[in-house]
């Protein structure tokens, strides 16, 4: 009931603070969500895989998050720095299917939150609410370390409800995974990212180099 | 778990961190309005998203009752209700709960804001919140309750008795008990039992 009342809010919100006023409001709550989720560390990747497998990583907040380990992204000595993670479902369906069904449609200002995201931020939100979670995984990697190493999240691709893709080929070009690859993922999960340990140096940056 | 209404359908669940992430939103509003600017909002959201919804209308009251029980109405969009006598409205599981739960085991504490704004409206507006949940579900449900015409006749909601996850409860009080408990046709003890093991009780009826 909370996620259908606060969507009511989304349009007068954007009417009276704009578009970017929503963006920075949805920004400080994800913001404000990573870091009083508080700190995370695990001796390797395999530990962070189970710890995430079994919903006990501050990630895990965001539903059935998968670690596809055949798809490891390596830093130009081939050393393993991180995994490809996919969502399985997006975590504003269930809010948009309540909508549906008790208030009838999803506000405009919805779609104008994300393409004002789209075109000032990141061309990777399909919906208002990535704004928030795109920020969420953002900060609480920070809080969170494998092997010492603090992580950094890369938004790789997200399909929205209606079926339409974003897809961050920029950042699918640094760490060497192919478009469409990532695209065919889309065919089961709603959203991909990439967490690796920060200040990696990426194959793929070198072979931009 | 989700409740399944008398139709035998399913609620949809909302996602924890959508939740979540509402309940640091309204935390970010109360640092800059305080208690009061922020049950002000609490309650323009609540009355916002019944305005949102369309109205409804039905010829005899047992057609309003089936409605309800079958998640048809406004009032049973977010939650199962469950009609104990034809005016008294209980509640298993509050729609809030989930959220809640997923803030105290990700989170910690819930903040203490959510306690001092149900303070602020208990005292200025009516007295029935136990923290910042109670708050919009009942402005939702009186609110929703304005939008039914029943024969012709609004529907009036009066807030009875709620208990939180944590078993924290709130009755109306002592001077008001009596008539509610009069028209939702249950008695003190009644009350006392169907708070063992509901989350909400109200009373719905026509003056």
């Amino acid at each position: 009931m909370l996620d259908v009342a606060l969507v009511s809010l989304i349009q007068d919100m954007s009417e009276k603070a704009g578009v970017e006023g929503t963006i920075q409001y949805w920004a400080r709550v994800g913001e404000s969500l990573a870091k009083r989720m508080g700190k995370e560390a695990y001796m390797g990747w395999p530990s962070f895989n189970v710890a995430l497998r079994e919903g006990r990583t501050a990630f895990s907040i965001e539903g059935d998050v998968t670690a596809l380990t055949d798809l490891a992204i390596t830093d130009s000595d081939g050393d393993v720095v991180g995994y490809i993670y996919a969502l399985k479902e997006c975590v504003f369906v269930p809010t948009i299917l309540r909508i549906r069904y008790s208030v009838g449609e999803v506000p405009k200002a919805d779609q104008a939150v994300a393409e004002e995201y789209n075109s000032s931020i990141r061309d990777t939100a399909v919906c208002n609410f990535c704004v928030i979670h795109q920020r969420f995984r953002e900060e609480v990697s920070k809080n969170i370390t494998v092997g010492d190493q603090p992580l950094e999240c890369s938004q790789l691709a997200a399909r929205g409800f209606t079926g339409e893709t974003k897809i961050a080929e920029d950042s699918l070009r640094k760490i060497g995974i192919n478009p469409e690859y990532v695209r065919s993922l889309l065919r089961n999960y709603t959203c991909v990212y990439a967490i690796l340990m920060r200040g990696a140096r990426l194959r793929g940056e070198e072979v931009e180099e | 778990m989700n409740e399944k209404d008398e139709r035998g359908t399913t609620l949809i669940e909302d996602n924890p961190l959508v939740d979540v992430a509402a309940y640091l939103f309204l935390e970010d509003i109360a640092d800059k309005q305080g208690a009061a600017g922020m049950n002000t909002y609490l309650m323009s959201l609540a009355s916002s998203l019944a305005k949102s919804m369309p109205e409804e209308e039905y010829s005899t009251w047992e057609d309003f009752l089936e409605a309800l029980r079958k998640g048809e109405s406004i009032i049973s969009s977010f939650e199962v209700v469950k009609t104990r006598t034809e005016n008294c409205m209980i509640t298993q599981e509050c729609p809030f709960a989930r959220g809640w739960l997923e803030y105290t085991q990700r989170i910690g504490s819930f903040s203490n804001v959510h306690y001092d704004v149900a303070d602020y409206y208990n005292s200025n507006v009516k007295p029935g919140a136990i923290n910042t949940c109670c708050i919009i579900h009942q402005t939702f449900r009186s609110a929703a309750a304005e939008r039914i015409k029943v024969a012709g006749k609004t529907v009036k909601y009066a807030q009875i008795a709620a208990i939180w996850s944590d078993g924290v409860k709130r009755i109306a009080p002592d001077e008001w008990l009596p008539i509610l408990l009069d028209k939702a046709k249950i008695t003190k003890t009644e009350l006392n039992m169907i708070l063992r093991n509901n989350t909400d009780i109200f009373v719905l009826y026509l003056e």
